[in-house]
């Protein structure tokens, strides 16, 4: 594996009107790494991840992906180099069939990549593989939402709260299935809220507070952190 | 007379299907309205009306050059205006304004060019025979056109539903975001889809004045209303709801005009009124959809 990092954003910046949304964020990722990004509602997590995968345009900072410029791509053509993401409220396409849905992904995505099939046989949703995507309830929808972007050949994969809603017994399958796509090479960013979670994936995270990175280093060096435990526990300096 | 006003109402239902088809997948992948989209039904029908008379070319060879010409028309209007409406702060207000002031600009010049007497084509262009049935008589102008509708209704189902240019259109209609996160070149399919709105918009033009009689240049704000009211009857943002508010636009139409003519020019604004307060979402929507 390679030691270069895959994806590097250096002092990120994203306002909207007045507020910083992400104010000088920076980190790098290397391949079949998992970063968590943890911290409080509003603190600019989902931001980061809309800002790396194209969403929304940083103010100010650059994003390089395996060393090349990206920061003003387009958010297709960024799915199409293997920057793809999850959703945190998942709106997958309902008047097309599971395998629809996964398909186009695997379409206009990068190669090489789970087919369809390998895609949803991962996520568990190949049951279901006719049917069409409004008959999915929310947890469903989330592991489509998955299996959608394995399809596209992520090189990075930006998980936005896929945790909500599953029971411990689900949190345990998934763990393991995005420690497995690690080991394949590929890099993980996983927005979490549910720090349980983070920790069976990684022990690396940045913990964000009102759109700055106040942490950045192991989830267990984080717990002792006072700044951290502020923000948590309204304690400490 | 039930039975004559029932078969010409699905007659004209499924041109009116057709006419409106372009306006709901503009609407269907962009959120936007093409308020100009009777003009350019106006100017299909302009050009079977001066290929006819000008050059003796049949409605049915103008229908492929009016395709391939509002197709390219569609997207050299596109690239310049519709992505700087898409970055605005209210897309859809300010493309409701700039295509109503395409509209008045569409309908200046065809008035410059066309004057304002109403014009048509000859109801014999398709030849002068009749087609019975059911022991009526109906022209066979309005039976060529109504084919003609359906075989484009499912031309585009067809594009729709089995290609896969087909499959990233709807995906595009379901949700753009999720669109471009899933690579799909969502600029480059909604360029196209405009252009293949205009282009059906024409070519309903062309049909147009042997199905309601005449065009002039201010016939496009009336055409507008009752494709808007046809896919709104149907579901906004649904092409097959096109298809289902057309027939019950026409059959409507029809009725009234055997039963009670002197207010058929109400139906599609009773139409409209009933749907909106009934069924807001329209007959074949999940959900109601804002514009």
């Amino acid at each position: 594996m390679s030691h270069e990092p895959v994806l590097a954003f250096e002092d990120i910046v994203k306002k909207f009107g007045t507020f910083r949304a992400l104010d000088k964020v920076s980190a790098t990722l290397k391949a079949g790494e998992i970063l968590g990004l943890v911290g409080p509602n509003g603190s600019g997590k989902t931001t980061l991840i809309n800002v790396i995968s194209g969403l929304y345009n940083p103010d100010a900072g650059k994003i390089l992906f395996q060393g090349l410029d990206i920061t003003r791509w387009p958010m297709h053509k960024r799915a199409r180099v293997g920057i793809n993401r999850t959703f945190q409220i998942p709106k997958p396409f309902k008047s097309l069939s599971i395998t629809e849905n996964v398909a186009l992904a695997y379409h206009y995505g990068s190669k090489p990549a789970m087919n369809p099939r390998q895609a949803l046989d991962f996520v568990g949703l190949s049951h279901a593989a006719s049917q069409l995507a409004l008959q999915l309830n929310s947890t469903q929808q989330k592991l489509l939402d998955l299996a959608r972007a394995l399809a596209a050949g992520p090189k990075i994969l930006l998980i936005d709260e896929l945790a909500a809603g599953l029971n411990h017994q689900e949190l345990k399958v998934i763990a393991d299935h995005v420690q497995l796509l690690a080991q394949q090479g590929i890099a993980l960013i996983v927005v979490e809220h549910h720090l349980g979670f983070v920790n069976q994936l990684t022990n690396r995270v940045i913990v964000m507070n009102a759109g700055k990175e106040i942490f950045q280093g192991s989830l267990d060096q984080a717990a002792q952190d006072p700044v951290v435990s502020a923000v948590y526990l309204g304690t400490g300096s | 007379m039930f039975a004559y006003s029932l078969i010409s109402g699905i007659l004209f239902g499924i041109f009116f299907g057709f006419m409106a088809l372009g306006l709901n997948l503009i609407f269907g992948v962009m959120e936007m309205v093409n308020l100009a989209h009777g003009d350019f039904v106006v100017l299909g029908g302009y050009v079977g009306i001066t290929a006819l008379n000008s050059w003796h070319i049949n409605p049915l060879v103008s229908l492929i050059f009016a395709l391939l010409l509002f197709f390219v028309v569609g997207l050299g209007l596109f690239f310049p205006l519709v992505p700087r409406l898409s970055h605005s702060r209210d897309p859809e207000m300010l493309s409701l304004i700039l295509f109503f002031g395409l509209s008045q600009v569409l309908e200046a010049l065809m008035e410059i060019k066309f004057g304002v007497n109403p014009e048509s084509l000859p109801l014999s262009v398709f030849g002068n025979s009749s087609w019975h049935f059911l022991g009526q008589s109906y022209q066979i102008s309005w039976v060529v056109s109504a084919l003609i509708s359906l075989l484009m209704i499912l031309l585009t189902y067809v594009f729709l539903y089995y290609t896969p240019m087909g499959r990233a259109v709807r995906a595009v209609m379901g949700n753009r975001e999720e669109a471009r996160a899933t690579g799909l070149p969502v600029k480059r399919t909604s360029a196209i889809i405009f252009a293949i709105g205009i282009a059906l918009a024409a070519m309903s033009g062309v049909l147009s004045p042997l199905m309601i009689g005449s065009i002039d240049p201010t016939s496009g704000l009336g055409l507008t209303t009752i494709a808007f009211a046809i896919v709104v009857i149907g579901s906004l943002g649904n092409p097959l709801g096109s298809v289902l508010g057309g027939l019950v636009y026409g059959i409507s139409l029809m009725l009234m005009q055997t039963y009670l003519s002197s207010w058929s020019v109400l139906v599609p604004y009773l139409l409209l009124l009933i749907i909106v307060l009934v069924r807001p979402s329209g007959l074949l929507g999940k959900g109601v959809r804002h514009v």
